[in-house]
């Protein structure tokens, strides 16, 4: 039933809807009575500096998952640390079959929030403080001291402006657990994370809701589950990858069409030669021409020419070899390789021959080697595949580093921020 | 996989293409194509006139 009174401060008119209503405040002049008086006894008188808009009307319904509830209550509440005011705003709810339970928004992040009944028990954690309920582990994220700044409505106990408690929030996204202590009395809450819109819908509320600034304590990461799928996915494809190198190795053992060994010492003759003819069956595949020396502390170059006796294309290449080694203060060393190999793309079939052409050193010395030309086609080329890998390595790098920033500026707003700590290193200083 | 559709099609392609890559052999090589080498080259090696002879070299070591 519905009472209407006259607010013995500026005579307006104040209606009390709920029986259990301790403390009304006058919408005119913002003075909080005392319900329970049929006088509507002045308790404390507006001294605020603003006055607050609800975001959602005093008075107005709203379907949420747990039933219907009536915003009837709303409270600016704020704390302050180093020195900045952070400010948000709770809606009290009720409905007459399931009571009472909130509504938070803080820079257009909603909660909706429950007392509870059972005290949540202390967790094992390593490093921050955590709490246990229901399964689920609370990590703490914040201590401030809360005072009430702004309230409207009605309220089911005695409520004050510049009122303070101590409030403790643990996270463990989408929910939070909250306490807040008062002389001899400590109250713990649960919130879930709710969408503006959800909120919007809810309860009719026209337009749209205002964006969300920055990451909330409880705020779910968008992130949360992809870090692990991501690099599962990853682990899939380096296993294809592994048994497709596995196939081409079976498939493509590569075929050894040419293997001789020469002499060469400079100046003594034409150096340059041809092989004799060899073969290529199948279709278009890498040839590779391999070059093995014998050398030691000198360098060769190879001018090779591999050459189809039918069509007359050649595939010209040079390629040099140097190896070096000795003993120094530092011991031994040695540099470079007797060995390389030439890579042909796309070698047709056909019947070829190498022409190769030998250089060395010209200096009067002796210099000369002994080498082997090895001529294989149709062997794998597995950089793809390597590489191939590297690149699979880029979407979980950038989902991970993407949660890890989405983690990060999360707890930048905690008691466990950088700069928290690098106020606290000053403090030391 | 499916939750991750954009990743699992980029993975997909990039294992097609990489597999198709190495099975043709494709490379990136510093060979160059001569056409219209004559057969006389076979009993006259020195007349072929090799794209990369007289290169410039490194000599020495330590």
């Amino acid at each position: 039933m519905v009472r209407t009174l006259e607010c013995p401060n500026c005579g307006g008119t104040v209606q009390l809807k709920y029986e259990r209503t301790l403390n009304a405040v006058c919408i005119q002049c913002l003075s909080v009575l005392d319900a329970t008086t049929p006088a509507l006894q002045i308790l404390q008188k507006f001294q605020g500096a603003q006055r607050y808009e609800p975001r959602i009307p005093l008075g107005s319904r709203g379907k949420l998952a747990t039933g219907e509830y009536e915003a009837i209550g709303f409270q600016m509440r704020s704390i302050e640390v180093d020195g900045v005011t952070y400010s948000w705003a709770e809606y009290l709810l009720y409905n007459p079959y399931r009571g009472y339970r909130y509504l938070t928004e803080y820079n257009g992040h909603w909660n909706d929030i429950r007392t509870l009944r059972a005290i949540p028990t202390v967790a094992k954690s390593m490093s921050k403080e955590a709490l246990m309920h229901r399964g689920a582990k609370y990590t703490h994220f914040q201590t401030a001291t809360a005072a009430t700044a702004f309230v409207m409505g009605e309220f089911p106990w005695q409520v004050r402006v510049g009122e303070t408690v101590e409030v403790k929030d643990y996270v463990a996204p989408p929910s939070t657990l909250s306490s807040e202590t008062t002389a001899g009395e400590v109250v713990w809450s649960i919130g879930q994370y709710t969408p503006a819109a959800a909120v919007w819908t809810a309860f009719g509320l026209p337009g749209a809701p205002p964006p969300a600034v920055g990451i909330y304590a409880n705020q779910p990461s968008p992130f949360k589950g992809r870090v692990a799928t991501t690099w599962a996915l990853f682990g899939l494809f380096s296993l294809v990858l592994i048994l497709a190198m596995f196939l081409l190795a079976i498939a493509m053992p590569g075929q050894r069409v040419f293997d001789r060994k020469y002499s060469f010492a400079p100046g003594t003759g034409e150096p340059s030669f041809v092989t004799p003819i060899f073969r290529f069956e199948g279709g278009d595949r890498n040839v590779d021409v391999t070059i093995n020396t014998d050398l030691r502390n000198d360098w060769a170059y190879l001018s090779l020419a591999l050459i189809n006796d039918d069509t007359g294309v050649a595939y010209d290449a040079g390629k040099e070899i140097g190896y070096y080694f000795g003993t120094d203060s530092d011991g031994q060393w040695s540099e470079g390789s007797r060995g390389t190999t030439v890579t042909i793309p796309g070698v047709p079939a056909g019947t070829y021959y190498l022409r190769v052409e030998p250089e060395m050193e010209k200096d009067g010395r002796y210099h000369g080697m002994n080498y082997e030309i090895v001529v294989e086609r149709g062997k794998p080329e597995y950089i793809w595949l390597f590489l191939a890998w590297f690149a699979l390595l880029i979407p979980p790098t950038i989902t991970s580093i993407r949660a890890f920033s989405f983690e990060n500026r999360r707890w930048a707003e905690s008691d466990y921020g950088p700069l928290v700590k690098s106020s606290s290193g000053d403090d030391d200083d | 996989m499916f939750k991750h559709p954009i990743f699992a099609l980029y993975g997909m392609l990039l294992l097609g293409a990489a597999s198709l890559a190495s099975y043709r052999g494709f490379t990136f090589s510093d060979v160059d194509t001569v056409r219209g080498v004559p057969k006389s080259i076979r009993d006259n090696p020195g007349a072929y006139r090799a794209i990369y002879s007289s290169y410039h070299r490194y000599s020495g070591g330590k």
